[in-house]
């Protein structure tokens, strides 16, 4: 797409996500947020900041649940709000961002029904742009065939399935298999479409989600040791859009221990610096907060570009991660654990 | 009062309250609203502060409030609004009040969960009642009522076979659900299950969101076991409700009996509970506006207190803030109130303080001056006790405006709209607060009926009435027996008149105003123009010169007795000897030159010279010769003389306002530096000292005697030991060099500038005069019967194209471009504007919490 001509159709919704972004907390907001004694004092600065005062309806003994909630309420408000002002291919982008949340939601709910959980007690816990009509019904299906069939067969989602069709019942494993086939498809198609929308926006979004790719390639072979996860079904999980695709897959696929997953980081220098610094001792960043540094330090940096979609991504990457670090600020001072208060990423 | 020239002189106070009296002084202070507290702890946070539990009390107040308003806007009960104005209750108060409103949500909450269960129910039993209803529909094919109908339906003829059951479920769903669920119901049991549905009429209420919704009735009939499970998740998945539905006609016949009994049995405890919550909220709509105003009261006071500090010993609150030194009678008196109310025995000390904090611009204004006042902040600020444009405004706004809007007949409509909106100020104002461009238009209300007024005047000058000439006093031209004929055109006789025949002129003018005849005359825009540009440029000078004026008041008052020697004088000659004289030029020309027997050849009309080509020869230093028959093209004697010595003085005046005043400025500088320190510091020292030990109730012994000289003086030394370190010589000669260039070009294009006033008179009279021609015109030339009627028609479009176009439109172009002669080419000769205003800390805006203007 012309640069020039991307204003006809989105700028107005890139005014907006820019508006929406220079709301997000700075790093003297949280400096004073760390501050706080109670959640109430945390109200009350949030209250002066964009947040305004989304919290001026809750009675005062504040729960840190209801912090969560509400910070995602409201942004759910702006996406939906920049969804339904959004015209082609800005809409099609934005709905592959909710496809991600979708799968996981339908896993929450697959997991919650294996569990004999009911679906009306799961429901308010799946994420509110991941929902769709069908969800409900998911319980319907004991094989993954009959998921299929049933419910998955008319949402967007249907794609992505085409794998992951077996007559086996669902179990734990095969649960989190299908959620990693589905990613795996989901991504990719992603990185395709970015990619088919050429220009700024394939430029900003495409090392975005290489970078997811990867991500969760080095986290499910991290997670896979000690599970009866075969190496092959394991490698049939990665994601092929990432910088790693195919000799670093086909080292990870191979990996046997920890140690072997921090050699195949070794020879790319992005992923070098982020597993040398990474540790679980006390004073040293976990890996996973070390992919959201890096993560959040690629979305910021998809700002710095004008005419593309990828801002609205990132925004709401960003905007998540904000939610994190305010959540991980709360709880905090909830549970009077003041030691680890500054654990959050800030966002730059 | 001396405030509508300058700023309103301020002081900055301290104030030591004692813990116990401080919430009642401050809320006195908040009533009377003439104190702007500053911030002493502006690095403390928000929630680190004193007070900061009794504003998250009020937060929860409000909520509450906001919870029982919007209860109250919900079932549409109007919100009692008599206008009074409850005092800020006392602290202790607020405890009855936490408990008033907390009883109050806690009924309500009551009351709305059981009016919750009980529509929850009653939207099951209706539900119910359609699915039998719907199943008797149905199921009406049954032949025998006693039969069953989960008989097979295909007559039983093989006896060997087990009998097939067919089984069914009823239920209920959101019509938009249907085709989503009826689709996967078809993929889950491979088109095994059958599926009857039925819209329910009635729209029905969903007890979780209050909305009204479509459902629609469904009956599933499915064989087996297996099945049964699955259509049930299915259902329970699609949000439908499902109802147990008996087999047998007779059954659901009693079934539903029993149902409607239920129903009416229902509708009258939900009819009380509504009854209920109805009086819970009307009792509450009564005082919801005086509590609001109350808990925003209370929460604004400790608001406020956040922002003193705290005595060591904890016994005080001490704060600061600014205030207008004319009132210092009254807020002592308010502390006085305050103590008393509090029963503290300890008397507030207030004291003045010396500062070199340059102090808020308060402009005491009433509804009159307000707008006026409003136009020039809107331009900037005044730096504290500068000359106040605003007071000129009041005169020179609504004239310049009138000089472009000249039309007694477009002035009338808009001097009655001005004036409705006048005489019904108290009724209008709460209801235009809501619409933003009417509460502009009532907000320059004052503006509007002053601006028609002038435009009537200047209409008359004009002799303008929606484009047409009126003859008041009789024409002083006629047409006489010897006037001459001139063209002939399209049946049409021009004459010309002569004002040296007697017969055509009666020898003196028209008494004001133009005379009627210029109305018809052929060479009518040729005069006008020559008029009006004539005018603008005297006009604009005159302007010009007044703002010029103005700055050597600010001189004056700040002591900058530099400025007037080297900016102001120089000013002034530049001025004077150019555009001065040009001025001059015309009004001579008009007065000595013209056409008749009173005026010889050299001063007739053929010898008239022109003031442009005057005016360019002596910039030029030229020479034309005279016309042939003509003497001179001077005007007096020794005009060449004079011309020469005011341009060299024009001339002269640019250096002058250009090189002295930095070198003056580096001397004066140099001079201070050897002296040592400043003599004003140790004065305020001196005065610091002396505030801080006397504890009397006001130290206004120091203060009041002062004079506001010597608070200048102390202002202007104040100034100068702050730039002591910074003064840099040329960055002082470059301000210099440009405030010169800015000036000098600043006056001709300002001059030029000043040529909108003709140019929009100008396209105001001929769009009037056009809509005149091309519309009514048409209406009032036919002459048969049907020209009634459209006269009729044409008039109502005349009327409000002239409203609309040359009314609104001309209007706001005329306004836009006064305003812009005013923020220019009038401010720009003397204004600084750099002040900031004064915000005291009011009530007020809780009371209406949309601003006025």
């Amino acid at each position: 797409m012309l640069d020039s001509l991307f204003n006809i159709d989105c700028g107005y919704l890139e005014g907006l996500v820019r508006g929406f972004r220079n709301g997000i907390l700075r790093q003297t907001d949280y400096l004073n947020l760390v501050q706080c004694e109670t959640l109430d004092d945390l109200k009350l600065h949030l209250q002066s900041t964009d947040y305004g005062n989304f919290l001026a309806n809750e009675p005062s003994p504040l729960q840190v649940s209801v912090i969560d909630d509400k910070l995602r309420e409201k942004l759910v408000i702006e996406f939906q709000h920049l969804r339904n002002h959004a015209v082609e291919p800005l809409a099609t982008f934005m709905d592959y961002i909710t496809y991600g949340y979708m799968i996981d939601n339908i896993v929450l709910l697959i997991t919650g029904a294996l569990h004999q959980r009911p679906i009306s007690e799961l429901m308010p816990k799946c994420h509110p742009l991941g929902t769709f009509d069908q969800i409900e019904a998911i319980n319907v299906a004991n094989t993954s065939v009959e998921l299929y069939n049933a419910v998955l067969v008319d949402t967007p989602l249907a794609e992505f399935f085409g794998e992951c069709v077996s007559e086996q019942d669902l179990d734990e494993l095969n649960i989190e298999i299908i959620r990693n086939t589905l990613y795996k498809a989901y991504l990719e198609s992603f990185y395709n479409y970015c990619k088919g929308l050429g220009g700024t926006t394939a430029d900003v979004m495409c090392p975005i989600l290489a970078f997811e790719a990867d991500r969760r390639a080095f986290i499910i072979t991290v997670n896979s040791f000690g599970t009866e996860l075969t190496k092959e079904d394991r490698a049939k999980l990665y994601p092929t859009c990432g910088r790693l695709y195919p000799d670093g897959l086909a080292a990870l696929a191979r990996a046997d221990d920890p140690e072997n997953v921090k050699q195949v980081a070794e020879f790319y220098t992005e992923y070098r610096a982020l597993f040398e610094g990474a540790g679980n001792n006390p004073g040293e960043k976990t890996l996973e907060d070390k992919f959201f540094e890096y993560e959040v330090k690629l979305n910021v940096n998809a700002f710095m570009q004008q005419f593309h979609c990828g801002v609205f991504y990132s925004y709401l990457r960003l905007k998540e991660q904000e939610c994190r670090n305010v959540v991980w600020i709360a709880e905090c001072i909830a549970q009077k654990h003041r030691a680890k208060i500054d654990n959050y990423i800030p966002i730059l | 009062m001396a405030s509508i020239f300058r700023s309103e002189e301020m002081r900055l106070c301290q104030l030591f309250l004692s813990s116990e009296a401080s919430y009642n002084c401050v809320s006195e202070l908040g009533e009377i609203g003439l104190v702007q507290f500053r911030d002493l702890n502006p690095d403390i946070n928000p929630f680190q502060r004193k007070f900061v539990n009794e504003v998250r009390r009020c937060d929860e107040m409000e909520r509450i409030l906001n919870y029982l308003e919007a209860q109250i806007k919900e079932v549409e009960i109007e919100v009692l609004d008599d206008g009074d104005n409850p005092e800020a209750p006392q602290p202790r108060e607020m405890v009855n009040l936490e408990a008033t409103f907390e009883k109050l949500e806690s009924e309500l909450r009551e009351v709305n969960s059981n009016a919750n269960t009980l529509d929850r129910n009653f939207l099951e039993l209706t539900e119910l009642k359609q699915v039998l209803e719907s199943a008797k529909l149905f199921l009406s094919q049954e032949a025998d009522a006693t039969a069953s109908l989960t008989q097979n339906l295909i007559g039983n003829d093989d006896a060997k076979n087990e009998p097939q059951q067919l089984s069914f479920v009823a239920g209920v769903i959101p019509r938009e659900k249907l085709a989503m669920f009826e689709r996967m119901l078809w993929r889950v049991s491979r088109g095994n299950a059958f599926l009857r549905q039925h819209d329910i009429e009635t729209e029905l209420k969903d007890p979780t969101t209050g909305r009204m919704v479509r459902k629609s009735v469904y009956l599933i009939f499915f064989q087996g076991e297996k099945l049964r499970l699955k259509v049930k998740k299915i259902c329970e998945g699609c949000r439908s409700t499902l109802y147990p539905c008996p087999d047998t006609a007779a059954d659901r016949a009693e079934m539903l009996a029993g149902v409607k009994s239920r129903l009416a049995d229902l509708n009258t405890v939900l009819s009380e509970t509504s009854d209920h919550r109805q009086r819970v909220l009307v009792a509450s709509a009564k005082h919801l506006r005086s509590w609001l105003i109350k808990v925003r009261k209370i929460k604004a006071i400790y608001h406020t207190l956040n922002m003193f500090n705290v005595d060591v010993t904890n016994k005080c609150l001490i704060g600061e803030g600014w205030v207008p030194f004319a009132d210092l009678v009254k807020i002592k008196e308010a502390l006085r109130l305050g103590t008393e109310k509090s029963g503290s025995s300890v008397e507030p000390i207030l004291n003045v303080m010396q500062t070199p904090m340059a102090p808020p611009t308060y402009h005491r204004t009433n509804k009159f001056t307000h707008g006026f006042q409003n136009l020039i902040d809107a331009y900037g600020v005044a730096t504290y006790r500068e000359v106040n444009p605003g007071l000129y405004a009041c005169a020179t706004f609504p004239f310049l405006f009138a000089v472009m809007f000249g039309d007694v007949g477009h002035g009338i409509i808009m001097f009655l709209a001005a004036f409705y909106m006048v005489i019904n100020e108290k009724k209008l104002g709460p209801k235009l607060a809501n619409s933003e461009i009417m509460r502009m238009m009532f907000g320059g209300r004052y503006i509007i009926l002053l601006m028609s007024l002038f435009s009537m005047y200047t209409g008359f000058i004009y002799n303008d009435f929606f484009s047409k000439a009126v003859n008041v006093f009789g024409s002083s031209w006629h047409i006489g027996p010897l006037a001459e004929k001139a063209v002939v055109e399209d049946h049409e006789t021009t004459y010309m008149l002569s004002p040296n025949d007697r017969d055509d002129y009666i020898g003196y003018s028209y008494p004001m105003g133009l005379d009627p005849m210029w109305q018809i005359s052929l060479n009518r825009i040729a005069f006008q123009n020559s008029y009006k540009m004539k005018i603008s440029i005297i006009i604009g000078v005159v302007h010009m010169l007044f703002g010029v004026a103005l700055s050597i008041f600010n001189h004056a008052f700040y002591r900058k007795y530099v400025n007037i020697y080297c900016e102001f004088i120089p000013q002034v000659v530049f001025l004077m000897s150019l555009f001065g004289y040009l001025c001059f030029l015309v009004l001579f020309k008009w007065f000595n030159y013209g056409d008749g027997p009173e005026f010889d050849d050299d001063h007739g009309s053929y010898c008239a010279p022109s003031v442009l080509i005057t005016f360019i020869n002596m910039m030029l230093n030229k020479e034309d010769p005279p016309p042939p028959n003509c003497n001179t093209v001077f005007m007096f004697s020794g005009q060449k003389f004079f011309q020469q010595v005011l341009v060299i003085m024009a001339i002269l005046s640019v250096p002058t306002l250009l090189i002295p005043k930095p070198f003056i400025l580096k001397h004066q500088h140099k001079k201070k530096m050897l002296m040592g320190p400043p003599l004003t510091q140790v004065l305020i020292d001196d005065h610091a000292a002396a505030s801080g030990s006397t504890t009397s109730l006001v130290t206004d012994g120091n203060a009041a005697s002062e004079s506001p000289k010597g608070k200048a003086a102390s202002e202007a030394g104040g100034g100068g030991h702050h730039g002591e370190e910074e003064f840099e010589f040329s960055e002082v000669f470059i301000h210099q060099g440009i405030h010169t260039i800015e000036y000098v070009l600043g006056s001709v294009s300002h001059t030029a500038s000043y040529l909108r006033l003709w140019a929009l008179s100008l396209a105001h009279n001929q769009l009037s005069e056009v809509l005149w021609m091309m519309v009514l015109k048409i209406g009032l030339q036919s002459d048969s019967s049907t020209g009634a009627v459209m006269l009729y028609l044409i008039f109502a479009a005349w009327a409000f194209l002239t409203v609309a176009i040359l009314v609104l439109m001309e209007g706001l172009s005329a306004f836009l471009h006064t305003l812009r002669l005013h923020w220019v080419e009038f401010c720009s000769k003397f204004y600084y504007a750099e002040g900031y205003i004064f915000e005291p800390f009011t009530f007020k805006s809780i009371l209406n919490p949309e601003p006025e203007d």
